[in-house]
């Protein structure tokens, strides 16, 4: 992580921040801000936006989280892209240090220390447009439709995309709210997601999280800070996309009831998981190692032929990985409530490392049974930015 | 305390203004990450409040934060933009029991290790006689100069907003201070 220092670490917005900007002085090298000891028990902290890379994709999921799809209006060129993403650079900024969006017409919904974090992405058609044509990165192309897949409109594509994610669901809103504003004059809202996460375990300590199945959900993915995180998430190719990543959102309805109807063991071997922990079947740890030969005292395999963790394994992928995070989400109908996921990936280069692994899913996964994918959309995350330049300035500028 | 600060600020802070120097004009950071080329004082935030769909398009305000990191105080003595004839600083004041607004003498003061805030209702930077209308989405230079010699070249973003209509129309006209 890198995390230059903002200024506004030390100069608070209306100077009597200073003491508490003080205090994070000394913490800055670590990108991430913590505040002191003596401040009350929540866990309040800033995330610098600055970075090589847009700075929440490597940092835990965000408690509350949205997303919002835009289409680009028309007669939007790429010099008018670069203006709304010299806006939103500057509201990102402002926002994720306590500070209004300027023009904001709700000031004081902004707070500091609430992790808030925004990143944007281009969808496919951005790289149609005059002047970008050859600019597309490796790989991204809207996703083919799966057997399994029922994809409804209404959840699909998208031109630009805004992930933001806080500690506090208004912080949130508050956010997306000034930045979809900021945007009228170029692109329209086409789909939002509403999602949360918890990350956090009763003693307070990092956990992976679970989906509403009860799974522990992304044991399998690589750390970040690991040279296995940086080559399964960071382009290298030169140009504009280097430090950039991909990120393919499926919106995931998951039927409860019916998984509801399983014993636990049935739920487990689905997964090849242990529930209680999210060991695999064949371990007592959640990140032991898969051990994809063992047998049981009848000569079944432990982890089953169809096993989700099998199948996804990047050893059974020809070493492809993917690095993913999820949200759960509800959407309430009047009585009627729908439960699933917002599965977020992240790779380099989408049809070189994702698609294969969906492919393989959809034509053998156990949990297919209890889940359908009803949304999809792919997007270029762009590298980040630093506090002389801004969004997409090297595809844009 | 206050200098502790200072001093880790500008220990952080200067080689970061120094290394943006060379960007060129046309892929220059927003408004907010504006370098100056001294320690002189840093703008954020900066924004124009649209004129589309306004009663009176020919004037406007920039709104901004300023920040003064040196030790001694500085103001903003004028600023130019090439879409209007005239630019002002102004004030807000209570004359005769209303709120009215009036250019600034002397200036704005951004006092030393500390702020100050641009917004509507507040001290602004007027631009008058605008060539053109302001659509949201559009982009406006602007230039600073401070009383310390230094000056800012800005590219302000265009916002909408919906400002107290009577702001922008004082009666009679704005003129400098009788």
């Amino acid at each position: 992580m890198t995390g230059r220092p903002s200024r506004r670490q030390f100069f608070g917005y209306a100077g009597a921040a200073a003491a508490g900007a003080a205090v994070t002085g000394g913490a800055v090298a670590s990108g991430v801000v913590g505040l002191s000891q003596d401040t009350p028990s929540t866990a309040a902290r800033e995330i610098s936006p600055y970075g090589v890379h847009q700075p929440a994709v490597a940092a835990a999921s965000p408690k509350h989280a949205e997303l919002v799809a835009l289409n680009l209006l028309g007669g939007v060129d790429k010099a008018a892209l670069g203006r709304l993403m010299r806006l939103w650079t500057t509201d990102i900024v402002a926002l994720t240090s306590g500070r209004p969006a300027p023009g904001d017409t709700a000031p004081e919904l902004a707070l500091g220390n609430v992790s808030l974090t925004v990143t944007a992405g281009f969808g496919p058609r951005v790289f149609a447009l005059p002047r970008l044509t050859a600019k597309r990165p490796r790989g991204l192309d809207e996703l083919p439709v799966m057997s399994h897949d029922r994809l409804q409109t209404a959840w699909n594509g998208g031109d630009l995309m805004l992930l933001v994610g806080a500690d506090d669901p208004v912080s949130v809103v508050h956010a997306v709210r000034r930045l979809v504003a900021d945007a009228a004059p170029f692109a329209r809202p086409v789909w939002r997601q509403t999602g949360f996460w918890n990350g956090t375990g009763s003693d307070g300590t990092p956990v992976t999280g679970r989906n509403l199945f009860g799974q522990v959900d992304g044991s399998g993915n690589p750390a970040p800070g690991t040279p296995e995180f940086e080559q399964t998430v960071w382009s290298d190719e030169p140009g504009w996309f280097a430090g950039g990543t991909t990120l393919v959102v499926r919106r995931i309805k998951l039927n409860l009831d019916t998984w509801d109807e399983l014993t636990r063991s049935e739920q487990e071997r689905a997964v090849g998981r242990k529930l209680s922990t999210g060991a695999p079947l064949t371990g007592t740890a959640e990140h032991d190692e898969l051990d994809l030969e063992k047998r049981d005292a009848d000569g079944r395999l432990v982890i089953a032929e169809n096993a989700h963790a099998r199948l996804s394994h990047h050893s059974t992928n020809d070493g492809r990985r993917i690095f993913r995070k999820g949200l759960n989400y509800v959407h309430d109908t009047g009585a009627a409530r729908e439960s699933g996921l917002i599965f977020l990936s992240y790779q380099a280069d989408i049809a070189g490392q994702f698609l294969p692994l969906l492919a393989r899913l959809d034509a053998a996964d156990a949990l297919n049974e209890w889940t359908t994918t009803i949304g999809s959309a792919v997007f270029a995350i762009p590298p980040g930015f630093q506090p002389n330049s801004w969004l997409g300035q090297e595809l844009l500028g | 305390m206050k200098t502790k600060l200072l001093m880790a600020f500008i220990a952080v802070a200067l080689p970061l203004l120094v290394s943006s120097c060379g960007s060129g004009e046309k892929t220059a950071g927003p408004a907010v990450q504006d370098a100056a080329k001294t320690t002189g004082v840093l703008v954020e935030d900066a924004w124009v409040r649209a004129t589309a769909g306004a009663k009176d398009t020919s004037m406007t305000a920039a709104f901004m934060s300023l920040t003064n990191p040196g030790s001694a105080d500085v103001k903003l003595t004028s600023a130019t933009s090439p879409v209007a004839g005239i630019v002002q600083l102004h004030e807000m004041a209570m004359k005769d029991g209303k709120m009215v607004m009036q250019e600034k003498a002397g200036g704005i003061t951004v006092p030393a290790g500390s702020h100050a805030h641009l917004a509507p209702s507040g001290d602004h930077v007027m631009l008058m006689g605008l060539k053109q209308a302001l659509r949201p989405g559009d982009e406006v230079p602007l230039t600073l100069k401070f009383s310390d010699g230094s000056s800012h070249d800005l590219t302000v973003p265009v916002k909408a907003f919906t400002e107290e209509e009577e702001h922008y129309h004082p009666t009679p006209t704005p003129t400098s201070t009788p």
